[in-house]
C-alpha cells in the first residue's frame, strides 16, 4: 500500500462527501429552499415601506449573511450526521491518515455547498431587492469565498462535536454564531461595501481580519478535530 | 492536592467575607461622588471588576482546557467546568449592571455597543460550553468537547472584541492613555480595592466549586463500586 | 526512523487494561495471537470483548498494559498498524447513498491501494455483487449489504482482520458463506481474531480460543480438540456464574 498523503487524504474525503451531493442533492436542494423561505419572511419582518427607504444596499447584506449562517448550520450539520448512520466516521477513524485530512476534506466539500448556496442565492437577491449584481460579481465572489471559509472551518468542527453530543441544529447554532460574530460581522461590512460599488480596499481591514481568521479556525481545527472523533 | 484545595478554603472564606465589605465601603464612602452622573456611577465600581474577573475566568477556562486535553486528568476538567460556571456568573454581573448604569448615564437600558456586545457573545459562548457538557452522557466525551469548545471561545474572545470595536465604539473610555485627565485619585483606590476584592471572591468560588465538583465524582465512583459489588452476591 | 521488520506475532497483550469511569471494561488481560493464528473470544455481554476488539483497532487508548500489533506500539506507528487492520463489525461503514463500487472505491483510495477502481471491481466480482456494483447500497438486500461491508474490511488486504459479532443477524446461508470465507482466508494466513456468540461457528472458524469475563480471561482451549456439545454446556456455568450486566 501506498502510505496516503495529507493532501491526498482531504481530497479523497472531499470528493466522497460532494459526489454523495451529487447523488442526492440533498443539501442544496433543502438549505436553498430554506433560504428562499427565510428571504420571504424577511420581506414580511421589514414591510415594504421599510425596503422601500432603506434600499436594498442597506438590507441585503444582513439578510443574505443571516441566511447563508443558517443554512450553513443546516448544511454542515446533515454533512457530519450522514456519517452516523452506519458509523462510517468510525470507518473513517481507522483509516491510516492523518484525522486533520478527515475535518479539511468535510470543511472543503462543505464550503463548495455553501458556494454553490451562495451563487443561487445572490442572484435571487438581486431579483428580489432590486439590487444589482454582474458589474460587482468579482468583489462580492471575493467576499463569499473569503467569509464562506472560516464559517465552514468553524461550523464543520462545532458540527462534528453537536454530532458527536447526539444533538442538532440549536445547539450547532448557539455555538456557531456567537463564535463566528466577527466572521459575520465583517461579512455585512463587506457586502455591504461591494453593494454600494465602493472598491475592496475601503474595508481592507475587515477582509484581512477574515483572512487572519480564516488561518486561525484552520489550525485550531486540525489540532481539535482528532479529539472529537476519538472513542 | 486535595490537601492543599482544602487547607486554602477557610482563609479565603475569611479574606472574602472582610473583604467584600471592604469594597462595599470604598465605593460608596471612599470614592467621591462623580459630578454629572452622581451616585449612579457608583456601580463602575462592581461593573469593572466583574468584567475583569470574567476574563480572568476565561483565562482560567484556557488554560484548563488545554490541561486537560494534553494530560485527560479529571482535575483539569473540575478546573475547567468550575471556571466557566463562575464565569458565566460574573459575566451575568456585567451584563446587568451594565444596563442598571446604562440608563440613568445614556437613557437606554441597552445599546449595541462594543463592550457589552462582546459580553454578551462571551455569555452565549459559556453557556454554550456548559450545554455541551450537559448534553453529554459519557463524562470524559463531555470533557473533551467542552474543551476544544472552551478553546475555541477563549481565543475567540479578544478576536470578538477587536471585532465589535471596529463595528462600533461608544463605551466610556476610562483608562485612555492619551487622556489628559483620568481617574481622581479617590475612585482610582476605591476601583482598586473593589477589584481586588472580587478577585478574592473569584478564587473562593471558584475553590469551593472546584471541591464540588470533586466530591461529586468521588461519589459517584463511590455508588459505581458498590453497584459493581452488589451484583457479585 | 525504519519500521521493525515484521513480528512473527500479530497480537501481544500484556495486562492490558481499559476503564470507564469507575467501571473496568477490562483487567489486565495477556493475549499473544501469533501471525496466521485465529483465535475466537467468547463471553457474556458485558465481559470486555468489544473493548477488546475497539483496542485493537487502536479506536480506544488503554489506560495500562502493553500492546504490540505486528510488533509494532501503537503509540509510535499508529498509522502503520491501522493499515494492517481490518474490521468487521455490526455497523456496515458502508455511505447507503453511494453505490458499492463508489463505497469500495472510497475505501481502497483511503486505504492507499493503488488502482482503487480496479481492486473494488476485483472485489465485487469476487463477492458476486457485480451486477448491483452501480446501484444505490441502500437498495441491496440486507445479505448483499453484508457481503460489501465485508469486502470493503479486505480492500486492502489486511493481514489481521477483527470481527465482532459477524454472524449476528445472517441468516443460515449467508453464516455459511462467512465461514467459507474465514477459513478461506485462514489458509491464506491470515490472522484472526472472532468475537462471537455462535459457539460453534466460532470453534470452526479458530485454532483456539478464550472467555472472557468481567474483564478477564476466564478460559482458554484449543477449538479442534473441544467438544462443541460439552461447551456449550460448559459454557453457560463458565460464563453463567461470571454474568455481569449487560454492556
Amino acid at each position: 500500500m501506498i502510505p496516503v498523503g495529507f493532501a491526498r487524504a482531504a481530497w479523497i474525503v472531499a470528493a466522497k462527501d460532494l459526489r454523495l451531493e451529487w447523488r442526492t442533492w440533498e443539501t442544496l436542494s433543502s438549505t436553498l429552499v430554506f433560504s428562499l423561505t427565510v428571504v420571504v419572511v424577511f420581506q414580511f419582518a421589514f414591510g415594504l415601506g421599510t425596503v422601500r427607504e432603506l434600499g436594498a444596499a442597506r438590507l441585503v447584506p444582513g439578510v443574505i449573511w443571516t441566511v447563508v449562517a443558517f443554512a450553513a448550520v443546516v448544511g454542515m450539520l446533515r454533512s457530519l450526521q450522514l456519517e452516523r448512520a452506519r458509523d462510517t466516521l468510525g470507518a473513517l477513524f481507522l483509516c491510516p491518515v492523518d484525522r486533520g485530512a478527515v475535518y479539511v476534506g468535510k470543511a472543503f466539500a462543505n464550503l463548495v455547498k455553501l458556494s454553490l448556496l451562495q451563487a443561487l442565492l445572490l442572484p435571487l437577491t438581486a431579483v428580489l431587492f432590486g439590487h444589482v449584481l454582474l458589474p460587482i460579481l468579482v468583489p462580492l465572489g471575493l467576499v463569499c469565498l473569503v467569509h464562506g471559509i472560516g464559517l465552514t472551518e468553524l461550523g464543520t468542527l462545532f458540527a462534528a462535536v453537536t454530532t458527536r453530543l447526539g444533538r442538532g441544529e440549536a445547539l450547532l447554532a448557539v455555538l456557531l454564531f456567537p463564535a463566528a460574530s466577527p466572521l459575520l460581522i465583517s461579512a455585512v461590512k463587506c457586502t455591504a461595501a461591494a453593494l454600494a460599488g465602493e472598491p475592496l480596499a475601503t474595508v481592507s481591514r475587515w477582509m484581512l481580519l477574515s483572512a487572519g481568521l480564516d488561518a486561525l479556525y484552520l489550525l485550531v481545527g486540525l489540532a481539535t478535530f482528532e479529539f472529537v472523533l476519538e472513542e | 492536592m486535595r490537601r492543599a484545595v482544602r487547607a486554602l478554603t477557610l482563609p479565603l472564606w475569611a479574606l472574602a467575607t472582610l473583604a467584600m465589605p471592604l469594597a462595599l465601603w470604598a465605593a460608596f464612602l471612599l470614592a467621591p461622588e462623580e459630578r454629572v452622573m452622581g451616585a449612579a456611577q457608583k456601580i463602575f465600581y462592581f461593573h469593572v471588576p466583574a468584567a475583569l474577573v470574567t476574563y480572568a475566568a476565561v483565562a482560567v477556562l484556557l488554560a484548563a482546557s488545554i490541561g486537560y486535553l494534553w494530560t485527560r486528568d479529571r482535575r483539569w476538567d473540575n478546573l475547567s467546568r468550575s471556571a466557566t460556571e463562575v464565569g458565566l456568573l460574573f459575566c451575568t454581573l456585567v451584563l446587568v449592571t451594565g444596563p442598571i448604569w446604562a440608563r440613568p448615564a445614556w437613557g437606554t437600558w441597552w445599546t449595541w455597543e462594543a463592550r457589552l456586545t462582546t459580553t454578551l457573545l462571551l455569555w452565549l459562548l459559556l453557556l454554550g460550553c456548559l450545554m455541551v457538557r450537559g448534553y453529554a452522557d459519557d463524562r470524559d466525551l463531555g470533557a473533551r468537547l467542552a474543551s476544544i469548545v472552551g478553546i475555541v471561545a477563549a481565543l475567540d474572545i479578544p478576536i470578538i472584541h477587536k471585532a465589535v470595536v471596529w463595528w462600533r465604539g461608544q463605551h466610556p473610555v476610562v483608562f485612555a492613555p492619551d487622556k489628559s485627565e483620568s481617574l481622581a485619585p479617590g475612585m482610582a483606590a476605591a476601583l482598586a480595592v473593589c477589584t481586588a476584592a472580587f478577585f478574592v471572591l473569584f478564587a473562593l468560588l471558584l475553590l469551593l466549586r472546584y471541591r464540588v465538583a470533586a466530591l461529586d465524582e468521588r461519589l459517584h465512583a463511590a455508588a459505581e463500586a458498590a453497584r459493581g459489588r452488589e451484583e457479585i452476591r | 526512523m525504519t519500521a521493525p521488520a515484521e513480528s512473527t506475532e500479530a497480537i501481544r497483550a500484556t495486562g492490558l487494561t481499559k476503564r470507564f469511569g469507575s467501571v473496568t471494561a477490562l483487567d489486565g488481560v495477556d493475549l499473544v495471537v501469533g501471525a496466521g493464528q485465529a483465535v475466537a473470544v467468547f463471553g457474556p455481554n458485558g465481559a470486555g470483548k468489544t473493548t477488546l476488539i475497539r483496542l485493537l483497532t487502536l479506536g480506544l487508548r488503554r489506560d495500562g498494559g502493553l500492546l504490540r500489533i505486528a510488533g509494532l506500539d501503537p503509540r509510535s506507528h499508529d498509522r502503520e498498524i491501522r493499515a494492517r487492520i481490518g474490521l468487521i463489525a455490526h455497523p456496515s461503514f458502508l455511505y447507503d447513498d453511494l453505490s458499492p463500487a463508489q463505497n469500495l472505491e472510497f475505501y481502497a483510495a483511503m486505504y492507499g491501494v493503488p488502482e482503487p477502481a480496479r481492486r473494488a471491481r476485483q472485489l465485487l466480482e469476487l463477492f458476486g455483487l457485480a451486477p448491483r456494483a452501480d446501484d444505490r447500497v441502500a437498495d441491496l438486500s440486507r445479505g448483499m449489504q453484508q457481503r460489501v461491508s465485508v469486502a470493503r474490511a479486505l480492500v486492502h488486504e489486511p493481514p489481521l482482520l477483527l470481527l465482532d459479532e459477524p454472524f449476528t443477524g445472517l441468516d443460515a446461508q449467508a453464516a455459511e458463506r462467512l465461514g467459507e470465507l474465514l477459513a478461506s482466508l485462514r489458509r491464506r494466513g491470515r490472522t484472526l481474531v472472532l468475537v462471537t456468540h455462535d459457539l460453534r461457528q466460532g470453534l470452526a472458524s479458530s485454532d483456539r480460543w478464550i472467555l472472557l469475563a468481567r474483564g478477564r480471561i476466564a478460559g482458554e482451549g484449543a477449538s479442534g480438540t473441544t467438544d462443541v456439545a460439552r461447551f456449550e454446556s460448559d459454557y453457560a456455568r463458565l460464563g453463567g456464574a461470571a454474568a455481569g450486566p449487560s454492556a
